[in-house]
């Protein structure tokens, strides 16, 4: 089954969250999903503490450099979804887990900084395809948007757009629900209500959808 | 949000061959390196780790004078910690 890692040398781009997001909205969806907190901070690990693991979900925390591809390896099976989620540092963990991936997603928020930033990540996916000589899909996913989108938000999609970069729609927006998740744990079904929980359960359904007709239109190619 | 649930169709996802050589993760390291992805992995501290029973340091000692302070204190069947205090102690009388 596929390796996502979601990437960004870029701190506070909503990385952990679109991993968690994504990882319960997948197992929701009836795969097994395998997570690996490789981030410093824990945040997946705290997340897991806070309340009893949705079905179907695993964590493993602190792998580090030196057991990441084994760890991969060990559960890149089929029947088996592994999201990596990495912090938001410029490291040789970033570069070793793109090398294993079949998806990678860089959450960024629609300001200037992330965008700068961020994209080194879409750097370093180039030329490791060069390097390894396969292809790597990737894919940006806005985070922490708003209803009415800002003139700096449009500027720089168009700019990623006309560089070929996918953009997976729809984007993350900013809600209660999506960081409550740090805060009680589980999924956005298990917890109780935090603000619009419709609109944040379809939100984070779209993304979910999103990534999977990605992945499952690699696996066709 | 499609009306139809949304479901995942296991077979449509499969597993696919990646290059886990070492050699591949050496190109992708210095791919990587190139553009700063760095190693940043925190250094393993040196010396001896705390004691599991008192959290203290253990004194860094010269191996064979620690196997003599280990064996006097087994004879005298005492903590070393009794041993290090009584060369403490016979320590400062001598410099008073």
């Amino acid at each position: 089954m596929p390796t996502i890692v979601v990437a960004s040398p870029k701190g506070g781009a909503g990385k952990s969250t679109a991993a968690t997001i994504l990882g319960t909205e997948l197992a929701h969806a009836g795969a097994a999903v395998t997570m690996l907190d490789c981030d410093p901070n824990k945040s997946l690990s705290l997340w897991a503490e806070r309340a009893p693991l949705p079905p179907r979900i695993r964590v493993l925390s602190d792998v580090g450099e030196g057991e990441l591809v084994r760890t991969i390896k060990r559960h890149d099976l089929d029947g088996e979804i592994v999201i990596v989620d990495l912090e938001g540092i410029a490291s040789r963990l970033v570069s070793r887990a793109i090398s294993q991936a079949d998806l990678v997603i860089t959450p960024m928020r629609a300001t200037t900084l992330d965008a700068t930033v961020g994209v080194r990540a879409l750097q370093l996916i180039q030329e490791e395809e060069e390097a390894l000589d396969r292809r790597i899909p990737h894919a940006v996913v806005f985070t922490m948007t708003r209803a009415i989108r800002s003139r700096q938000h449009s500027g720089i999609e168009t700019s990623l757009r006309d560089q070929g970069v996918d953009l997976i729609e729809p984007s993350l927006m900013e809600r209660t629900a999506f960081s409550a998740l740090f805060e009680f744990g589980g999924n956005l079904r298990s917890m109780s209500a935090q603000g619009n929980m419709d609109a944040a359960i379809a939100n984070a359904e779209g993304f979910a959808r999103a990534v999977y007709a990605r992945l499952a239109t690699e696996d066709a190619s | 949000m499609s009306d139809k649930p949304f479901s995942i169709d296991l077979g449509r996802l499969r597993s696919r061959e990646k290059d886990r050589s070492s050699a591949a993760v050496e190109r992708a390291d210095r791919v990587g390196e190139e553009l700063g992805f760095i190693d940043r992995e925190p250094a393993k501290k040196r010396g001896r780790k705390p004691s599991p029973r008192t959290g203290q340091v253990h004194a860094k000692v010269l191996p064979p004078v620690a196997d003599e302070i280990a064996n006097e204190a087994r004879r005298r069947g005492v903590q070393q910690g009794v041993i290090i205090e009584e060369a403490w102690d016979l320590y400062k009388n001598q410099i008073k």
